[in-house]
């Protein structure tokens, strides 16, 4: 390739190579962890001549070691406190050591950059190692993602000025995972994500726990005038379909039940029929029902004593009410951002293109929901999208679906939460969602904690910070493409920083991910408590309550006196 | 007593004595080893005795930080020689190099050079000598391939210390790894190689072009070198990590003898038990002295004639022209035998000159050695990997001479390289994938 004589010469093959990597000597200065490098190589081809290529890979770490300066004379230099440079000591036989992962190569002699093919034969040792041009390494990129609706999601790391490109069809027909800790970046990546498909009017639905995504809501008019930001949030309607799942929600959140007290529970909603609607109305009236019989007692019920009537009507009473007060602290959030506008979120069954629609983001605000409503709220709407993309008739065109705080959806068999409802609806989408356009993106900063089986069906990745050493294993253990390597490298990177691997990219690549400043939320204030605290001045009612406590208190200091 | 008693103590904490025991153990007979201890005593404390009668032992002055900010404008150069490892029949040595580490702390541009000073890949010796008479004996053989590595080795060593002073470097010290003039009777042995005239003309420029063969033996090289050196504007120093002669003790028995505080009789006698018990100047030194102290240096006759292997040699007169040595010792640290100190002049600022050999040595406080010897040697020194390719190199480019040019002697002796140890314990091949 002609190219290759202007790229720069930064290093030569060490030793021994295979066609998985090699290692390279590197000049001073002239490469860092995660660039992409050439060198090149001659292959056997398929008709028995030898054809020159081009092998590009990736610096996977780097090594620097002094070989000259001895360890001893650290401990000289700290005891004493002395400046190194004032010594005889070498300050400048540092050698550098890379190791690269092969990416494929390219044929030599081609017009273009073409798509990187699998190496087969090992590049040869004593080979200069040269460094691509931007431009041709872009280029190299583009042609190797071969996708007709690419998305830019930020730089490579090491190299502001290469530009990097995720397979969109791929994005959204499988699935993607997005792992690391808070204030990593996942948001800053999915923000990215969605601005993209709503420039494609690819309809996405985006399940927000803590309002991350209401800047789409604020800034539609100004950034996305052509497309459609709808706010919603849960309605606790379920259908006379859905029983197991109101079965569920009573046993879990209610008082633990003996299995007479189940049984009467069972029969209970067998006995009250429910046409869909309003969950929590249907709670309370099977409350209703429920002390009726136990203070009547009921043909029906024979064999139950009042008491575990009493029981599971006692349940029933402290579900309804944990449920009100869900959606009330919902309710309160809402009224806070009293500029947007939030809608109930209309009925998936019925309804489905209101909430699923070409040029649409749907953003379901969950705040103030505990796990077990949440889940429930999201199985049934999955479900019900899911069943209308099964349908022969399609009544609602493919979409992507975002699922923040993963771990409470999907929780791993290790948190003992098999149970939840969301979980068997996630996993159907998970394993038959590709066939039916329905691509999902689960997003957790506790990887381990998240379901294996799902995870593992994620053929993307996007990996941000992650100390915690359990979440790093179980980002290797569900990714193809993830090295040991790019595993070590997580507890490093910095804000917005990550490392992209799977089908998007066809290889691990360590990306900046665009920041799309535009899009935060206006109304989640800074976390700066401190200034916060400083600027603090109670309330005029917390004043009054401080100002009775002490005449109070004053009382019962005249009062406990003694008399003399 | 309390001197005893002290002495005493030093030897129990003393490990180059304790080497030195158990190799006596080992090697020497009951009585010897039993006296062993008491003769080391009592040797060590005569010879503290005369030291301090002869006012020997100076006090040398370090403060770490201190020290380098008064000597960071210091130029000095540390040099060292390599020589590969394989062994290869031939008038070698095949592959051999004197590095140079320069480094001036505080210099504005580049503060430091390592410099490959001399390389050399090929005959340095002249083929139309003793190169094919092969020795029958193959221990024979050996032994002169040794000393051939040896000599190249050393006079590569002083050709560098004469290239710097040719090129009329500024430095302020210069040290050299290893004893600045070597003992050279081992090269005196009959049939000892002359270097070739190419050689000799490119290391030494200032040996007349037209000069004898004999000029172009070792000795004669090596001696006009080291008279050349003697003449340096800048101070070179010799260091050897440890002695396994004892020629300091010695020779200021000698001198005392002379003097005639010692009797001839007190001397010959001391001067056997030194030789019967191998002690050396390491092990009583590292006694006598503590950490940061020196003793002064004495001069010393090293090319001594009558030696057993030289006797008889035509070299033997030889040996007097040789420039005497000034040898001193440091004790740089407190868990080290002191390190040896060669001139070929007295130094001129013997305190300032010690205290920076002791500064350097600091920065290796566990070895107690100059830190740019020991960086020096690492830079010199020719891996295995590398003498391995040399050594493939010449036997291929022989055998293709030997082919070309149908000489009868060529090919036996390219045949004789290539066959050499092929079959040996260590070249056997290696059961599944060699790395």
């Amino acid at each position: 390739m002609s190219k290759l004589n202007n790229w720069k010469a930064i290093g030569t093959v060490l030793g021994e190579t295979d066609i998985n990597e090699y290692h390279f000597s590197l000049k001073n200065y002239k490469a860092k962890k995660g660039d992409i490098v050439t060198t090149a190589s001659r292959l056997p081809s398929t008709d028995g001549t030898v054809i020159p290529v081009t092998v590009w890979g990736k610096i996977s770490s780097i090594e620097r070691f002094n070989a000259f300066f001895p360890a001893e004379a650290a401990q000289e230099l700290t005891n004493e406190d002395i400046d190194i440079r004032d010594t005889i000591l070498p300050t400048t036989k540092d050698e550098l050591r890379c190791k690269v992962i092969i990416l494929g190569y390219t044929e030599d002699g081609k017009e273009k950059i073409s798509k990187l093919l699998p190496l087969n034969y090992p590049v040869m040792p004593a080979a200069i190692v040269k460094y691509p041009s931007s431009k041709d390494v872009e280029e190299l990129f583009i042609s190797d993602l071969d996708s007709s609706h690419p998305i830019s999601i930020g730089n490579l790391l090491a190299r502001k000025d290469v530009e990097i490109k995720i397979d969109g069809d791929n994005l959204i027909s499988r699935h993607i995972s997005v792992w690391g800790m808070s204030g990593s970046g996942k948001t800053v990546f999915v923000r990215r994500i969605l601005t993209e498909l709503l420039n494609l009017k690819y309809p996405s639905f985006v399940l927000d726990i803590h309002g991350d995504y209401l800047g789409f809501v604020q800034k539609q008019k100004k950034y996305f005038p052509d497309n459609k930001v709808k706010l919603f949030y849960p309605n606790l309607s379920v259908r006379a379909e859905d029983k197991e799942i109101v079965y569920t929600l009573i046993d879990k959140l209610g008082n633990t039940l003996t299995d007479p007290q189940r049984d009467f529970l069972n029969s209970l909603l067998e006995k009250i029929k429910y046409e869909g609607g309003s969950l929590l109305q249907y709670i309370k009236l099977l409350n209703v029902k429920a002390r009726e019989f136990a203070s009547s007692g009921s043909a029906s019920f024979k064999n139950v004593k009042p008491a575990s009537m009493f029981v599971v009507a006692r349940s029933l009473r402290i579900v309804s009410k944990k449920l009100e007060n869900m959606e009330q602290t919902n309710a309160r959030h809402r009224r806070k951002m009293s500029h947007l506008k939030f809608e109930e979120l209309p009925d998936s069954a019925t309804e489905p293109e209101k909430i699923i629609s070409k040029g649409q983001m749907s953003i379901l605000y969950l705040r103030g929901y505990e796990n077990l409503p949440a889940s429930a709220i999201v199985s049934i709407v999955l479900e019900n999208l899911f069943r209308h993309r099964q349908e022969a008739s399609e009544e609602i065109a493919p979409f992507f679906t975002v699922i923040e705080e993963a771990h409470n959806f999907i929780p791993s068999r290790s948190e003992n939460k098999d149970d939840i409802p969301s979980v068997d609806t996630i996993r159907k989408v998970i394993s038959e969602g590709r066939k039916f356009g329905t691509g999902v993106m689960i997003i957790s900063q506790r990887p381990s904690r998240v379901d294996e089986t799902i995870a593992s069906q994620c053929n993307s990745q996007v990996v941000f910070r992650i100390v915690n050493q359990r979440d790093q294993r179980a980002t290797t253990r569900d990714s193809e493409t993830l090295s040991n390597d790019d595993a070590k490298q997580l507890p490093n990177l910095a804000n917005g920083q990550g490392i992209i691997s799977g089908q998007i990219v066809n290889y691990s690549l360590p990306v900046q991910i665009k920041f799309d400043e535009k899009l935060i939320n206006d109304d989640i204030g800074n976390e700066n408590f401190i200034d916060t605290v400083e600027n603090w001045d109670d309330k005029e009612s917390v004043k009054l309550r401080k100002k009775f406590a002490k005449d109070f208190a004053d009382i019962n200091e005249i009062d406990s006196r003694r008399a003399n | 007593m309390t001197l005893k008693v002290d002495i005493k103590d030093k030897i129990k904490q003393n490990s180059s004595m304790f080497v030195n025991f158990i190799k006596n153990a080992i090697t020497a007979s009951p009585k010897v080893q039993n006296n062993f201890l008491e003769v080391t005593t009592k040797v060590a404390e005569t010879a503290l005795k005369i030291i301090k009668d002869a006012d020997l032992i100076v006090d040398l002055n370090y403060k770490g930080k201190e020290f380098w900010s008064i000597n960071r404008c210091k130029t000095s150069c540390f040099i060292d020689g390599g020589v590969d490892r394989t062994s290869i029949i031939s008038s070698a040595p095949l592959s051999i190099r004197a590095g140079s580490y320069i480094v001036k702390p505080d210099a504005t541009s580049k503060r430091e050079f390592f410099e490959e000073s001399m390389v050399f890949l090929g005959d340095l010796y002249d083929p139309k000598n003793e190169l094919y008479d092969f020795v029958d004996d193959d221990f024979e053989e050996d032994q002169m391939l040794n000393k051939k590595k040896d000599g190249a080795r050393i006079i590569f060593e002083a050709a560098t210390i004469v290239k710097h002073i040719l090129l009329n470097k500024k430095f302020d010290y210069c040290f050299l790894h290893g004893p600045l003039e070597a003992t050279v009777m081992p090269f005196t042995v009959a049939g000892f190689p002359t270097f070739t005239k190419f050689a000799v003309e490119n290391m030494f420029p200032f040996i007349s072009k037209n000069s004898s063969v004999e000029a172009r033996h070792f000795i004669n090289a090596y001696l006009e070198a080291l008279n050349y050196i003697k003449k340096s504007k800048f101070p070179i120093y010799g260091i050897v990590e440890t002695s396994n002669s004892a020629p300091y003790i010695k020779n200021l028995l000698f001198n005392y003898k002379i003097k005639g505080t010692i009797s001839d009789k007190d001397y010959n006698s001391v001067i056997k038990t030194i030789k019967k018990y191998k002690i050396t100047d390491s092990h009583i030194l590292e006694i006598i002295l503590s950490s940061g102290q020196a003793l002064k240096p004495l001069e010393v006759k090293k090319q001594l004639a009558g030696f057993t292997v030289t006797s008889g040699s035509a070299w033997e007169e030889k040996m007097d022209s040789f420039p005497k040595v000034f040898i001193g010792y440091i004790k740089t640290s407190d868990n080290q035998a002191p390190v040896r100190i060669e001139s070929l002049n007295y130094p001129k600022y013997l305190i300032k000159d010690y205290e920076y050999i002791l500064g350097t040595s600091r920065l290796l406080p566990n070895y107690g050695f100059p830190v740019g010897l020991n960086v020096v040697d690492k830079f010199a020194k020719i891996p295995n990997w590398m003498s391995k390719t040399s050594r493939k190199y010449y036997a291929t480019h022989l055998l293709r001479q030997a082919i070309k040019n149908k000489d009868q002697n060529t090919v036996s002796l390219a045949v004789k390289i290539l066959s050499k140890k092929s079959r040996s314990w260590k070249n056997r091949p290696i059961g599944g994938i060699s790395k």
